[in-house]
């Protein structure tokens, strides 16, 4: 009940964001249907078509699941951008520097060490936040363009190489590139990973001591450290594991995409994780459905653009409306919280001022 | 001639009647006393009278005139004033601004503060509430910051006054100084609606009272023709017979040892010096004081989450000082912490999940770090049988609980396995009459099964009614220790204001 509530609620949020770009387009003299059929077939019209959206999604079904995990335990990570090119850059590091490992190997090690280096990354400010409550947005926006920047340094310095107009690493050796699963499409196996991260993060909130530590703290943290849950650990391992998968969604683009780490290359996959966790009202199966919709939208803009000429700035219009309407709803459930709490009289502190 | 009143004053909110064809009249001159257990609709009412809330039915008259209240604002001009628990006063700023906020005498473009000063003199000579109005309400004790409060109402001209639980936060030294106060104010022509639910205070000022229940008027009665027993009974639809320790104590080994405790508050200002107590199995000890004296930091001390400065503390034999929460809680400590909704339980999460807090990481009910969660709800659902949670299942989540089942949900968690000691803190604090009897009673079965108990209150009647001994915290210190036997309220009130035992007359 509580769940088709949920969805309920998503369906709505995006049918209105579409109605009113719908609207924008319309008022700008194009055929609103006509746009959005076009969006339609070139997203799931044909398997070429379907195959663009899962490769476009599978970013996003990484960093939606990042911030997510941290956004449960009540920590605001903005840093999954920075965590997603400390890990593109570590797995690219080891696909063009262990090439003698067989394939399978070396894909395995480039996940790993991309997760690693993420993680490493994120549990920075959780270390801070956690021992010196040092507020985590503040540093995780600012760790980002370290991040940024330090990559982008790494591959201008260290790791030039000698040739390369742009700023980008030696190519990945060629048993580490993720194949193309269908001709015409890079759609590729990392979006399977993204999959299993996706079961993983599932079984971890439902099932694991871990999940269940992350629900008590991220509902009410004062609770979380009466009760001798050890908050400050905690914080610390959920923001490396928020890391740890925003590393894999940099690993996996540098696999399966680029085959070599390209400075500056995300443009923000990170930040949309948190529309992304937003849009699927913090749940995993919420996640993984608004992933696949943004990439089905990102995938139809570029035809969309081609065939009926619209920008594919609309695509960011809905996005912006989509947040738009989730604040909203979220203003609208704060606002019925404080009205309903008359209903509760025996809560006097919720009460106040006049307490029973 | 009636001065006030409300007609017929019905209000529902979603799912609940919180007031249903009230009638509450108040003659000019008297102190009326509302009386009622939480959740009866008290606060409602007075809401609606102070222009908070608006009422789905009923009319209220005031000083002969049909009125309309659609804010607080109207309600003071018309001379309703309202004194709340707890107090909205601004601490960094003047006693004089404070009571001249949001009303202030202007010269020109500037708040013209002496001729405030001197009006807020006057009126605290009129009505005899010493204050200095240049001093900073930050540097003054709570008593006299209800004074400037109640100084604040009168200074906007309020002929009725509302007082909302005013003695919640008083030593007993402060609640005589408080009924002066308010039989001035009487004499000298106000009315005074006095919300509480002590019944000795009622009977020791009050002319009338009128007991609510359920959103319902029960009755309005002369006090000087009833007793404290009938309005219990009116309050809670049956006789109460509270829960009274008869059986001594035998006291078995020490369980929970502090000794020479101190540590310091947030702003690093000593706040506990050189605590020492010992509670044996058997036995509650009760913790007198008035809110503020070192209660919270004490709790937060024994749970693991406020470094000491010196001193250690013992469960059974085991020395705990450097152990975190958990490992205190796993060496036999259980705590039934002041404020349920924040230190107590996670509202958002379900009862099972509320249950499981203290226990969901170790074997049986997880292997590794998977929870085996059917076995945790059905340890709930053995609990909530146990502790009497009415609750449709163990899946309801806790904040849509009552109170008092919400209260049952932590003393549940924390008695589920007998611990070696027990910490209760106001555990009955905004309970009705019947859920706090409940709760004394789980509290004196765990004496008798051998569990040492401190019990932290600040509730005389409870504390003599249940405790075996007593000690007084005072600014950070124990400053008294009697029997139960030996102790009486007066020496208790002299104890908790600071007097040291002699002067208390205490012998021991």
């Amino acid at each position: 009940m509580k769940q088709l509530q949920e969805v309920a609620r998503i369906l709505v949020t995006l049918a209105l964001a579409l109605i009113i770009g719908g609207i924008i387009m319309q008022l700008s003299g194009k055929d609103a249907l006509n746009a959005y059929q076009v969006l339609w077939n070139s997203a799931v019209g044909t398997d070429r078509a379907i195959a663009d959206t899962l490769l476009k999604a599978t970013p996003l079904i990484f960093t939606g699941l990042a911030t997510m995990v941290a956004f449960k335990a009540g920590i605001f990570n903005v840093g999954v951008e920075g965590s997603l090119y400390m890990g593109a850059f570590a797995a690219a590091w080891v696909g063009f520097t262990f090439i003698d490992l067989p394939g399978l190997a070396l894909i395995t090690l480039a996940f790993l060490v991309g997760g690693l280096a993420g993680g490493l990354w994120g549990a920075i400010p959780g270390y801070f936040k956690a021992w010196f409550k040092v507020d985590e947005v503040v540093t995780t926006i600012m760790l980002n363009y370290v991040a940024i920047l330090f990559t982008e340094y790494l591959v201008l310095g260290p790791f030039f190489v000698p040739g390369m107009s742009n700023a980008m690493s030696a190519e990945v050796a060629l048993q580490a590139q993720l194949p193309r699963i269908i001709s015409r499409s890079q759609w590729n196996p990392s979006f399977f990973i993204a999959i299993g991260t996706f079961f993983v993060v599932l079984f971890m909130m439902r099932r694991m001591t871990l999940g269940y530590e992350v629900n008590v703290l991220g509902t009410n943290a004062t609770f979380a450290r009466w009760a001798g849950i050890p908050v400050r650990r905690l914080i610390v391992l959920v923001m490396f594991i928020s890391g740890f998968i925003g590393g894999l969604a940099g690993a996996g683009q540098v696999l399966g995409v680029h085959y070599r780490f390209v400075a500056g290359f995300s443009r923000g996959l990170g930040f949309d994780g948190i529309v992304v966790a937003l849009l699927g009202r913090n749940s995993p199966i919420g996640v993984l459905l608004a992933a696949l919709f943004f990439g089905a939208l990102r995938s139809g803009a570029a035809t969309m653009e081609m065939f009926v000429r619209i920008p594919r700035d609309l695509i960011d219009i809905v996005q912006a409306l989509i947040i738009f309407f989730i604040a909203i709803d979220i203003g609208f459930g704060w606002l019925r919280r404080r009205r309903q709490a008359p209903t509760e009289p025996s809560e006097p502190v919720a009460v106040a001022p006049a307490g029973d | 001639m009636t001065y006030l009143s409300m007609q017929g004053i019905t209000k529902y909110y979603p799912g609940v009647v919180a007031n249903n064809a009230v009638t509450f009249e108040v003659e000019q001159g008297e102190i009326h006393a509302l009386v009622g257990e939480n959740g009866a609709g008290k606060s409602t009412l007075m809401k609606i009278l102070y222009g908070l809330e608006q009422p789905d039915a009923g009319q209220i008259a005031f000083d002969g005139q049909q009125v309309s209240i659609p804010n607080p604002y109207a309600a003071i001009r018309m001379g309703i004033g309202m004194v709340h628990q707890h107090f909205q006063l601004i601490p960094s700023l003047t006693v004089g601004e404070n009571i001249a906020l949001g009303f202030e005498t202007r010269k020109g473009l500037f708040v013209d503060q002496k001729t405030v000063n001197e009006r807020v003199q006057a009126l605290s000579q009129q009505y005899g509430l010493a204050v200095d109005p240049t001093q900073r309400v930050a540097d003054l004790s709570v008593g006299i910051r209800q004074r400037v409060e109640i100084l604040k109402m009168l200074y906007r001209d309020a002929r009725l006054l509302i007082l909302d639980e005013p003695s919640a936060v008083l030593t007993p030294q402060e609640v005589d100084t408080l009924f002066d106060v308010i039989q001035n104010l009487v004499q000298q022509g106000c009315t005074a609606i006095f919300i509480t639910h002590k019944l000795r205070e009622v009977m020791a000022i009050c002319q009338r009272a009128t007991i609510l229940r359920r959103g319902e008027v029960v009755g309005t009665l002369k006090v000087a023709e009833t007793t404290p027993t009938e309005i219990a009974r009116m309050m809670v639809g049956s006789d109460v017979d509270t829960v009274q320790l008869t059986s001594e104590s035998h006291p078995g080994p020490l369980q929970l040892q502090l000794e020479n405790v101190s540590a310091e508050d947030d702003r690093r200002l000593p706040v506990l010096k050189g605590i020492n107590l010992s509670i044996h199995g058997g036995e509650i000890v009760g913790l007198a004081g008035v809110e503020g004296n070192g209660q919270h930091e004490l709790l937060e001390v024994l749970i693991g989450l406020r470094k000491l400065r010196a001193g250690t503390i013992t469960i059974g034999d085991t020395n705990v000082t450097a152990f975190d929460g958990r490992k205190r809680r796993e060496h036999g400590l259980a705590l039934i912490p002041e404020d349920r909704n924040h230190e107590g339980l996670s509202n958002d999460l379900t009862i099972w999940e509320n249950m499981a807090v203290t226990r969901y990481y170790r074997a049986p009910q997880s292997q590794g770090s998977v929870m085996r969660i059917g076995r945790l709800k059905d340890a709930a659902r053995d609990l909530m049988k146990r502790f009497d949670v009415r609750a449709t299942s163990h899946d309801t989540v806790v904040g849509t609980l009552s109170g008092g089942n919400a209260q049952k949900v932590v003393i549940a968690r924390e008695l589920a396995d007998t611990p070696r000691a027990l910490i209760a803190a106001q555990p009955t604090r905004g309970l009705d009459i019947g859920a706090a009897r409940f709760v004394h009673e789980q509290l004196v079965d765990l004496r008798n099964q051998g569990v040492g108990i401190l019990l932290i209150s600040a509730d005389l009647d409870e504390l003599l009614a249940v405790c075996d001994r007593l000690v007084v915290l005072f600014e950070g210190r124990i400053v008294g220790s009697l029997r139960r036997q030996d102790a009486t309220r007066e020496q208790l009130g002299l104890l908790m204001a600071g007097r040291t035992t002699e002067q208390a007359g205490v012998v021991s």
